[in-house]
């Protein structure tokens, strides 16, 4: 929706009407992820795809009707049979996409919150009584339903899903700042699991107390370096559900501390490097500072999903293995997928 | 050569892929003719270069750098006179005896330095583009189609020639065979492969999906969850099961490598490698004196 939003509002000023084709749900190898959006303005013109070009023209059709006086629909396009393998999908994948009015009251409201960074969502209803109705549902305002409530949830996240609510299907896009990842620790894991936190999206913050060893040089790719005592900057920095707190700083003097911090926090994930036995007297230390079971069995540690990484940044690899692993297993117990 | 210039040699042959095995003095006990950092490098045809101690260690030094190099571990090997030489000596050390009369012993650390596994990722997804961008970082060499040298490949064409990757993939005996797919057009894939001749054994080295489960993914947690498998993938396969060969020399008894050994003779229409001259004069003057004896 971002990447054709200056379209929309060229068709939205001139007083063009349009209509949106949204994919709502995938297969696992869809060309393209949940929320992205296909246009067609009333004259004609197309911005954006939803497949890449395998079920475009067929989608083209649909949103024409639509524009036409069709009601909003939900199409399938798949491989499940021959006849669909006609349709066109010689992509793979199955697509569920959600063709509807583009309400040109919601488009400036959306322009507003994605420019002034926060986050916000889109609602659509996909069945029910007001199949098609949209709505721009901000992160930080009072819900007024359960439609908003559920979309702040899954945006919290950052998670589009196709979701129940009161027994009508709800698709959520959500449109959020990149969650943050801190990293501590100015080892060479660091800069190489910078790197694999920006693939991933993250906004990578790197925060070291030795002012030798976080420098620009040693870490060109991270989005911020941050020379202090890792606990006083984590204290003072935004965590929510969506940040990954990746303590590799290997040192009970700093890593105690702030793991302290970390586990007052929403933080989603918490990691930390060190050995086994490292692991275990740190948790000694913990639980002198009377950190609970329940709070230690956070942490994950040591860090990283069991693959075998030996080099920095193998490591790296599975560290933000395992982080994907926990942001879907949160997910997964906030989205409810509907089946089809 | 000096000990630098072993190092600019190094790189040179890391840059051009080629393997070799770096061999670094890291202790000596006097009397030795070598130094704590001296340094030397020998590649595969058994060639050694720089100085890690006299006629007496080479031959060992070349063995065990063609030991290190198939078995791609980095090892710390002993040589010295028979007596106490494992005393002190790392647990994991190799001991081996020099047949020489040096009284000194010296401990080299022997390491591996392999060319890079190659991968193959074939299609223009955006996981595929992910895979292809974050693989170089983790040490794989990377190409975009499918190449006969390739140790792993992993097809994500989105429908856009699959089977055609994966047979070429199978034919071409990669070790790492990956697919992403949906789980039902990963059968319709294989279903195809299957009807154009392939059999059941060969259809099993397709990963399908590729990648660790780490759930429903987006394309650039799917690249991130392929990388990984590849990680466990190359640090858990079997360590390559060629041994160098190794000859006996007929005098002293020592393994001396075949590959690059210098001292040789024929007797008989049969090649003799030995550790060093002596030896190797020693036979020429009496061949029969040393082959009578059975060596175990």
């Amino acid at each position: 929706m971002k990447d054709i939003l200056p379209t929309l509002e060229r068709w939205t000023a001139d007083g063009l009407r349009a209509a949106t084709a949204t994919v709502v749900a995938i297969e696992r190898s869809a060309p393209r992820d949940p929320g992205a959006v296909l246009a067609v303005s009333e004259q004609g013109d197309v911005a954006g795809s939803v497949t890449g070009g395998c079920v475009e023209p067929a989608v083209y059709e649909e949103a024409r009707d639509v524009l036409a006086g069709g009601s909003p629909r939900l199409k399938s396009y798949g491989i499940a049979d021959e006849e669909a393998f006609e349709v066109g999908l010689s992509c793979g994948g199955t697509v569920h996409i959600f063709v509807s009015m583009l309400d040109p009251a919601l488009v400036e409201p959306f322009a507003a919150a994605l420019a002034e960074d926060r986050a916000v969502a889109l609602t659509y209803d996909v069945s029910g009584p007001d199949a098609g109705a949209a709505r721009v549902v901000l992160g930080d305002a009072e819900p007024e339903d359960d439609v908003e409530r559920r979309a702040q949830e899954l945006l919290a996240l950052g998670e589009t899903a196709l979701v129940e609510v009161g027994g009508e299907d709800v698709f959520v896009s959500s449109f959020a700042p990149r969650p943050a990842m801190y990293v501590f620790g100015a080892v060479d894991h660091a800069a190489a699991l910078a790197q694999v936190g920006r693939h991933l999206g993250y906004r990578v913050t790197v925060c070291d107390a030795r002012a030798r060893f976080a420098t620009p040089e040693r870490f060109p790719n991270v989005d911020e370096l941050v020379v202090d005592w890792p606990d006083r900057f984590l204290a003072q920095a935004p965590i929510d559900e969506r940040t990954a707190i990746c303590v590799l700083t290997h040192d009970h003097k700093f890593d105690v501390p702030l793991l302290k911090v970390a586990l007052r926090s929403p933080a989603g994930y918490i990691g930390a490097m060190g050995s086994r036995r490292t692991t275990e007297e740190r948790a000694e230390r913990l639980r002198a500072e009377s950190v609970t079971d329940d709070e230690l069995g956070r942490i994950r540690a040591p860090i990283g999903l069991r693959i075998g990484a030996r080099a920095p940044e193998e490591v790296a690899v599975a560290i933000g293995a395992e982080i994907v692993q926990a942001a879907r297993e949160r997910a997964k117990a906030a989205v409810e997928p509907v089946a089809r | 050569m000096s000990s630098t210039d072993v190092l600019l040699r190094a790189g040179r042959l890391a840059a051009e892929g080629v393997p070799f095995a770096l061999v670094t003095v890291v202790d000596v006990v006097r009397p030795a003719s070598t130094r704590r950092g001296d340094r030397g490098l020998v590649t595969a045809d058994g060639a050694l270069v720089g100085w890690v101690g006299g006629a007496c260690s080479e031959p060992i030094v070349v063995r065990e750098a063609l030991r290190a190099l198939a078995e791609g571990e980095a090892r710390l090997v002993r040589i010295g006179p028979p007596g106490r030489l494992t005393e002190g000596a790392a647990a994991d050390a190799v001991v081996a005896e020099s047949s020489c009369a040096s009284e000194g012993v010296v401990d080299v650390l022997v390491e591996p330095q392999l060319p890079e596994p190659l991968l193959a990722v074939v299609g223009a997804s955006p996981a595929a583009e992910t895979l292809a961008r974050i693989a170089p970082e983790v040490g794989w060499r990377v190409v975009r189609e499918v190449s006969p040298k390739a140790d792993a490949v992993v097809v994500a064409t989105m429908g856009h020639g699959d089977e055609e990757a994966l047979a070429a993939a199978l034919e071409a005996g990669a070790g790492y065979v990956g697919l992403v797919a949906s789980a039902r057009r990963a059968r319709a894939v294989l279903a195809a492969l299957r009807e154009s001749g392939l059999d059941e054994e060969e259809l099993a080295r397709v990963r399908s999906p590729a990648g660790l489960d780490l759930g429903p993914s987006t394309q650039p947690e799917i690249a991130v969850a392929v990388l990984a498998e590849l990680v466990a993938w190359r640090h858990t396969r079997a360590p390559v099961p060629a041994t160098p060969a190794v000859a006996r020399d007929p005098v002293c008894g020592m393994e001396v490598a075949v590959a690059g050994a210098k001292e040789t003779a024929e007797h008989e229409g049969q090649t003799y490698v030995f550790c060093g001259p002596g030896c190797r004069s020693r036979f020429e003057a009496e061949p029969a004196r040393y082959l009578a004896v059975e060596t175990p």
